[in-house]
Parts: C-alpha cells; sequence; structure tokens
C-alpha cells in the first residue's frame, strides 16, 4: 500500500508524528475482558511495517492477550471478549464482514512452546498452502515448502528427514519449524509468543538471528520476559503493566531514557 | 535487646533423624507402605483365583462340546428304498431308518427281542442318517452299495463315552462257568465261589440300608410329631426286611437298580445278573453269547459297573452295546465341526451356534453402522462445536445418565418403539441392533469425548494459527489424533453390545430359533440369549454346549479386546 496515503488516512488518528515509517497495526481503545477480570484497558498503540516490535512486561500484564488480539486468537476463547478497534493496514479487523481465517493466514503466530503437528516435515508446512489453495500442483507445493524451509533456517538440517515426524526435531528445530509453517502462506505479520522461553540459548540466538533477517520482509510482533532478547531483537518496544500500556517507543528510549517511572523500574528490576 | 530475639525460637524445629520419635515415624511409614502393598497383591491375587477357577470350570465344562463321538459302520444301502427315478426328491424323502438299524444289527449279531432292538436304535441321534443322505445326495450311484459312514451318536451315548456313565471294573473269575444259554435268562454254576465277593457286597448294602431306616425312624421318633407315625412304622419294617435278608444264610439274593450292575461276559457275551449266590447266578442276557460252551478259567470275566444304574442317565443294556462298540473300534472321536456348522434344535448332539453367531454378526453390524458415525459426530459436535450453554449441559448430563441407564430398559423402549409403533419384525437383528446402538451410544460419545479432550489445545491452536478453520482444526488434526481412543472406545462398547442379553430378550430374540438368519429381518438368536436358553434346558448334553457357547463368546470378547489395544498401540501418536 501506498505509504503517503497510508499517512493520510490515518490522519485522524493520533499519531506521534515522529513514527519513521508506515503503521501496519493500531490498536485503539483495545480493551479485553476475561468475563469479569478486565484484563487489557484503553490500550493504544501503533505498529510499524517491517520490523521487529517487542512487548515487554510482567507476567499478567496483557502483553499477551494483545497479541492475540491481533489475529483474533481471543475468538477461541468463550469467556474472552474485546471491545475497540484494531486495524491492520487501517481496516478494522474485528468488523463483522471479515472472515477470520482470511486474517489469521495474513498474521501468522508462533506459539510459546514449539507445536509442530504431528506429521512430517514437509507436512508441517505444506498443511497451510495446501488448505488455502496456495499451490496450483505438487511440484509448486514442494517449493513453497523448500522456500520456507530455507527462510527459516531450517533447510540445510532437515533437508534429509523431509518425511520424518516433526515432532522427532530437537526444540530449537521445532520452533523454527512452527516459524516455517508461519510463514508458509506469506503472512504479512509474524506475532510471537514467547518464542525462545522454552528453547536453551543457543537455540535461542539462532532464533534472534532468524528474526533479524526475517524483519526485512515481515512485520514481527514479539512477547518476550527476556530483556535483554528484546534489546536485541527489536526496534521498537511497548512496556505493558497491569493490563495497560504504560509507554511505548524506539527500543533505545525505553532502555536508555524511559519517561515512565515504572518502566524505569520494571528494566532496573525492581518490579516485575 | 534486638528484634530478633523477638521471634520464638521454636517456630521451625528441624528433624533430628536419631531421635526415637523420628525412627517410629519411619518404621510406622515403611509398615504403612508394605501394608498398602500387601493389600494389592492380595486383592490381585483373589481376582487371579476368581478369573482362573471360573475359567477353568468354563473350559473343563465346554471343552467336550467341542468333541463329538459317531458310530462308523458300514452301511448297505438297498436300492429298493428309494423309488425308481432315484431323483434327489426321492433320495431326501426316503426312509432312512431301517438303513441304520439294519447297519447296526449288522455290526451286533444276535440282537432278538424288540426292547433290545430298540435300545440299540436310540444309541444313534435322530439325525444321524444326515451324512448318508447327503452322501447319496451328491453320488446317488452309491445306492445299492455298501458304504463306511461315520453315524452321529445320541447325546446320552455321546457323554457316556466322553466319560459320564460309570466306572467299570473287570475281575477275571477262577472257576469253570457253564451257562444254560444263549440268550435270554441264562444261568450260571461255577465251579469255584466267583461270586462271593458279589454276594458279600449285597449283604453289605444291605445291612446299610437297614441301618439308613433305623436312623431315620429314631430320626423321627425323637421329633416327636404325631403325624409321621405311618412313615416310622414303615421305615421300621423296611430296616426288619432288610435286616432279615442280611441275616439269611447263605441263599439267593436279589440285586436291584439301586446296587451296582454286576454282568458276566462269558463266550463272547455279556449277560447282567439279576439273583446269585455265590457259586451260581442269574441273569438276562444283554449281548447273545455265541455258544453254551463251558468257560475256563482265565477266559471270563466279572464286571462291575460301579454306578448304579438308577443314578445315571444310561441303561446296563446302553453301556453294553457302547462299550461293544468301542471293542470293535467302530466308535470314532472327532472334532465336532457341526457345533460351529449347524443351528440350534432340540437335540443336544444336532445342536450348534451357526445360528447365534449369524444373529450375533448381524446385529453388531446394524449397532456399529449406527454407532459409529452418529456417537463420534455427536461428540465432536457436543466437545469442538457445540455453544456451552445450559442446553448442551442439560444434554451432557443425559448421555452420562444414559450410559447408566439398566439395559433391560433399553429392551422396553425397542419394544415399545420399533417393534409397536414402527411394526419392525420381532426377533429381527435390525430391531437387536437398534436397541442395542441406543444402548452403546452414550458409552461410544463418553469415550469419544474423553479421547477428543486429552488432544492437547494447543495443536488446535497451532492449526488455527496458520489459518484453518474450526472445522478444519477439529477434521484435519484434533479427531485423526483422538481416533485411537475413539476405537477404543466403540471396541469396548461394541463388546458390551456382545455380552447384551436382558434388552433382546425383551424385543423377542429369545425364540426357538433353528434356521440360520439370511437377512437383517430374519428371526435370529445371538451368543449370550443361546447360552442363557441352553443353561435353562434339563438335558445334560446342553450342559457342555452351553459351557461351549460361552467359551466361544469370550474368545469373542478376547479378540475385540485385543484389537482395541492393539488399535490403540498402533495409531498412538505423541506430541
Amino acid at each position: 500500500m501506498d505509504m503517503a496515503v497510508q499517512r493520510t488516512l490515518q490522519d485522524a488518528t493520533s499519531i506521534d508524528p515522529s513514527l519513521p515509517k508506515a503503521i501496519k497495526v493500531s490498536g485503539r481503545d483495545v480493551n479485553a475482558y476475561y468475563g469479569e477480570k478486565h484484563a487489557l484497558k484503553h490500550v493504544n498503540v501503533d505498529i510499524p511495517d517491517k520490523g521487529v516490535m517487542a512487548f515487554i512486561g510482567p507476567s499478567g500484564c496483557g502483553k499477551s492477550t494483545f497479541l492475540r488480539c491481533i489475529n483474533r486468537m481471543n475468538d477461541t476463547i468463550p469467556s474472552c471478549r474485546v471491545t475497540g478497534k484494531i486495524l491492520i493496514d487501517n481496516q478494522d479487523i474485528y468488523r463483522p464482514s471479515l472472515d477470520v481465517v482470511q486474517l489469521r493466514a495474513r498474521v501468522g503466530m508462533v506459539f510459546q512452546k514449539p507445536k509442530p503437528f504431528p506429521k512430517s516435515v514437509f507436512e508441517n508446512i505444506a498443511y497451510a498452502p495446501r488448505i488455502h489453495g496456495l499451490a496450483r500442483s505438487k511440484t509448486d507445493l514442494e517449493e513453497i515448502v523448500v522456500t520456507s524451509l530455507k527462510r527459516a533456517g531450517l533447510f540445510e538440517e532437515v533437508k534429509d528427514r523431509l518425511h520424518d515426524p516433526g515432532t522427532g526435531l530437537s526444540g530449537g528445530q521445532q520452533q523454527r519449524l512452527c516459524i516455517a509453517r508461519a510463514i508458509s502462506v506469506a503472512p504479512d505479520i509474524i506475532l510471537m509468543d514467547e518464542p525462545c522461553s522454552a528453547l536453551d540459548p543457543i537455540a535461542t540466538a539462532r532464533i534472534e538471528e532468524l528474526m533479524e533477517e526475517l524483519r526485512n520482509s515481515y512485520t514481527i510482533v514479539i512477547v518476550t520476559h527476556s530483556m535483554q532478547q528484546a534489546a536485541r531483537v527489536s526496534q521498537r518496544t511497548a512496556f505493558f503493566h497491569l493490563g495497560t500500556l504504560v509507554e511505548e517507543g524506539s527500543t533505545e528510549m525505553i532502555f536508555n531514557s524511559p519517561k515512565d517511572q515504572r518502566t524505569q523500574d520494571y528494566i532496573t528490576g525492581r518490579i516485575g | 535487646m534486638t528484634d530478633v530475639t523477638a521471634f520464638p525460637r521454636t517456630s521451625i524445629r528441624r528433624i533430628d533423624p536419631t531421635s526415637s520419635a523420628a525412627q517410629a515415624r519411619v518404621r510406622r511409614r515403611y509398615r504403612a507402605e508394605s501394608r498398602f502393598r500387601a493389600y494389592g497383591i492380595a486383592a490381585l491375587l483373589i481376582t487371579t483365583v476368581f478369573v482362573v477357577v471360573v475359567l477353568a470350570d468354563i473350559f473343563v465344562k465346554g471343552l467336550p462340546a467341542f468333541i463329538q463321538h459317531s458310530l462308523v459302520l458300514d452301511v448297505a444301502i438297498p436300492a429298493d428304498a428309494f423309488g425308481p427315478q432315484r431323483s434327489v426328491e426321492e433320495i431326501k424323502g426316503a426312509d432312512y431308518f431301517p438303513i441304520t438299524r439294519d447297519a447296526l444289527k449288522a455290526a451286533i449279531p444276535g440282537i432278538e427281542g424288540r426292547t433290545a432292538e430298540r435300545t440299540l436304535t436310540r444309541l444313534l441321534s435322530t439325525g444321524a442318517a444326515d451324512v448318508i443322505r447327503d452322501r447319496l445326495v451328491a453320488n446317488p450311484a452309491l445306492i445299492g452299495t455298501t458304504i463306511k459312514a461315520p453315524l452321529l451318536l445320541s447325546s446320552g451315548a455321546d457323554l457316556y463315552l466322553k466319560g459320564l456313565g460309570t466306572k467299570i471294573t473287570s475281575q477275571v473269575a477262577r472257576g469253570i462257568a457253564t451257562p444254560s444259554a444263549q440268550t435270554g435268562e441264562v444261568t450260571f454254576l461255577t465251579s469255584a465261589n466267583d461270586f462271593a465277593d458279589a454276594y458279600v457286597g449285597i449283604k453289605r448294602i444291605l445291612a446299610k440300608r437297614a441301618k439308613e431306616r433305623r436312623d431315620e425312624a429314631d430320626r423321627l421318633e425323637r421329633s416327636g410329631s404325631t403325624t409321621v407315625a405311618d412313615r416310622i412304622a414303615q421305615l421300621r419294617s423296611e430296616a426288619d426286611q432288610f435286616q432279615a435278608r442280611h441275616d439269611a444264610p447263605k441263599g439267593e439274593e436279589e440285586l436291584d437298580a439301586d446296587m451296582p450292575s454286576l454282568l458276566v461276559a462269558i463266550d463272547g457275551g455279556l449277560v447282567k445278573v439279576s439273583k446269585l449266590t455265590d457259586v451260581s447266578a442269574v441273569g438276562e442276557a444283554l449281548l447273545p453269547l455265541s455258544s453254551a460252551a463251558e468257560a475256563a478259567p482265565g477266559t471270563w470275566r466279572i464286571v462291575t459297573y460301579l454306578t448304579p444304574e438308577s443314578s445315571r442317565k444310561i441303561t446296563d443294556q446302553e453301556v453294553a452295546f457302547l462299550e461293544r462298540f468301542r471293542e470293535l473300534g467302530d466308535v470314532s472321536r472327532d472334532f465336532n465341526w457341526r457345533f460351529f456348522s449347524a443351528g440350534d434344535s432340540r437335540e443336544p448332539e444336532l445342536a450348534g451356534i451357526r445360528g447365534a453367531l449369524v444373529g450375533t454378526a448381524m446385529t453388531l453390524f446394524v449397532t456399529l453402522i449406527l454407532c459409529l458415525p452418529i456417537g463420534v459426530f455427536a461428540a465432536v459436535y457436543l466437545e469442538e462445536f457445540a455453544p456451552k450453554n445450559r442446553l448442551t449441559q442439560i444434554i451432557e448430563v443425559n448421555i452420562n445418565n444414559l450410559a447408566a441407564v439398566p439395559s433391560i430398559v433399553f429392551g422396553l423402549l425397542g419394544l415399545a418403539v420399533f417393534l409397536n409403533f414402527f411394526n419392525l419384525h420381532r426377533s429381527a437383528p435390525l430391531v437387536g441392533g437398534l436397541v442395542l446402538a441406543l444402548l452403546v451410544l452414550p458409552t461410544i460419545i463418553i469415550a469419544s469425548r474423553a479421547a477428543l479432550k486429552a488432544v492437547p489445545p494447543s495443536i488446535k491452536e497451532a492449526a488455527l494459527g496458520v489459518g484453518a478453520s474450526h472445522q478444519q482444526a477439529v477434521f484435519h488434526h484434533v479427531l485423526p489424533l483422538a481416533l485411537p481412543g475413539i476405537m477404543t472406545g466403540t471396541i469396548i462398547g461394541m463388546a458390551h453390545a456382545l455380552g447384551e442379553t436382558a434388552p433382546l430378550l425383551m424385543i423377542g430374540m429369545i425364540a426357538f430359533i433353528v434356521d440360520v438368519p439370511t437377512g437383517l429381518t430374519d428371526a435370529a438368536t445371538v451368543l449370550p440369549v443361546q447360552i442363557y436358553l441352553w443353561s435353562d434346558l434339563p438335558e445334560v448334553g446342553f450342559q457342555a454346549k452351553t459351557a461351549g457357547t460361552i467359551i466361544v463368546l469370550l474368545m469373542f470378547l478376547f479378540v475385540m479386546n485385543g484389537a482395541a489395544i492393539w488399535l490403540r498401540r498402533r495409531f498412538e501418536r505423541r506430541w
């Protein structure tokens, strides 16, 4: 989408004029409730196109809830209710006419624990293109699988065992398989919910390298408990606390000169 | 004073492993653990003993059902027994009774008298001639020739040959015996006192009877009841008679049916003794003697059937015939294929479980094709799609309740709905299958829901995350993973249905049905009902059939449960 048009479209809403890039996702007064519990309170945030945005904050602060609002995974929780607007490319994803399946094809997701399907490596990746009708032929499908694996940096490791069970890979490989699975349908946005919390430092480093490569082509939103990780991989960071978005800005700014006392306390380890 | 001293000193005590209290606690814990282990082992042992006893009993009683004895005899097929065309109808319609009778008489020559002849022919089953008929239908050229055919023995004869008759002892005689005749009443004189043992035995039995009656009379007298005065007098007089016979000097004694049977095997014949002294005997020839010649010591024997004739199902005459056939080598002992190839019958030796097997297969088929799709889809809908509201909650509770409803209630429901309202056929496997489907459905739904619930939600979430719709996620990912569990639940449900009797009684599957059913609406019965029917019959022959059918049913159950375990192992996937 044309950048200028997008900017003008969003003039109606208050956007930080210092934003460097076009806005991919923006939340406007987003509230989420789990039954009676008000889990997310009046969140307004803009996520720029391309690059990595990190959500940090103590447990239960609502960062994962907000992440799951972006591809409407919260719909699967019966007690969860979301109000407000979330715009992707300036289109409200909570509008009634939107097909949530197509939304999730555009907004991929990687979960905390690597969860490959109990099928072969090939089938793990081929599944989504197949149900979305992205491959016209068998060779097409194979190409998608190989490309996705290459982008996820996994191809060299698994090229000889594409038809072995995906669950037989190591934890780090499984998580990269999940990333390959997510990018197999060419999404615009990849949501990552603590993707490295179940991995060892070496596997974590490998994933972080991968994110570094992917951020040129995708908008990545990552929820993480590790502030070092947020500092390493993200360009922008948002700090959540008790369901509210406390502060958002460039990663450098958040970590070096936070405006809010709570951010300061969290970063220095006094809360959380 | 600092704040530190304000803490109570005893707030947290350390464990002192050397203290006697701690050691006692350890000992108590060990004792509790070993006690628990002992309870477990005891429970296991008791269960094992029960299972082993039950199985052993069933197998001991049931295995004879898989064996059948028959007489292999030369059967002459006279040409004049059949019409001139020798068509299939003629061969099927011919009277085979004289043919088998003549074959029997030819095997044991010299049988005279209608009674003996009738006893001889009754050794054979009423279906004994079937094998001849089948053979002639297949090959009419056999008419006019002599064929060797296995003739099915009657249930009583078969049971005797399986050892359910009497013990036989035989003693070689020492004297020279002179029989007076070859058939009819025969009198023996022996040069030694060969019958002395038997004679003493009779005296002993008489003394015992006299004592029993006296004791009984005394007991009744002590009870002081006046209404039994007649009975006491009768017992006393009987006792006196027996005592008088016992006390009498060496006279002739009579044998009766309550005493072991005494027989004399002499000159190729067999005589049943009815009166004897210690050197002579009088009796009826059961098997004719070949001559009335003197028999030298050692060539003749005194045979005793230890079980008195009155307390066994088979007469001395029949025993004599069967023993003779056994000596001639005419008795053949085979696997009882008929048990699996024939339908029910009033004659134990002709009855088989084919009808029940086919009925069971048809009934379970109907049950399966109804239950599996309905049960699985109901479970998938309830577990994955149904809105969680009061209505679905009520449905869930009711499904769980249905699983606990006594099966006879389902039978009554089937009677009211399928038979009376829809007017379906009584006793039909279709109706049986419908009723059992009602019975099994809750089990399958519950098992399927449990299997679906056991699939980790992350699998569904991952599928949703790559843009699968809810339905795609369920059918592509959740259902395949739940399938082994669903299959296991289904097989266990079907095994439950296989053993179910009560609801089928209600819809008339208890009828006596000889024909093997050929369609879903034919009258049929099933294995457990067949067991129930046979267990009720007075004939001893059916007891073995009952146990044999139980063995077949248990085999089915073992195979089905084995299949359930195999499926679970085979398709179980880890994630």
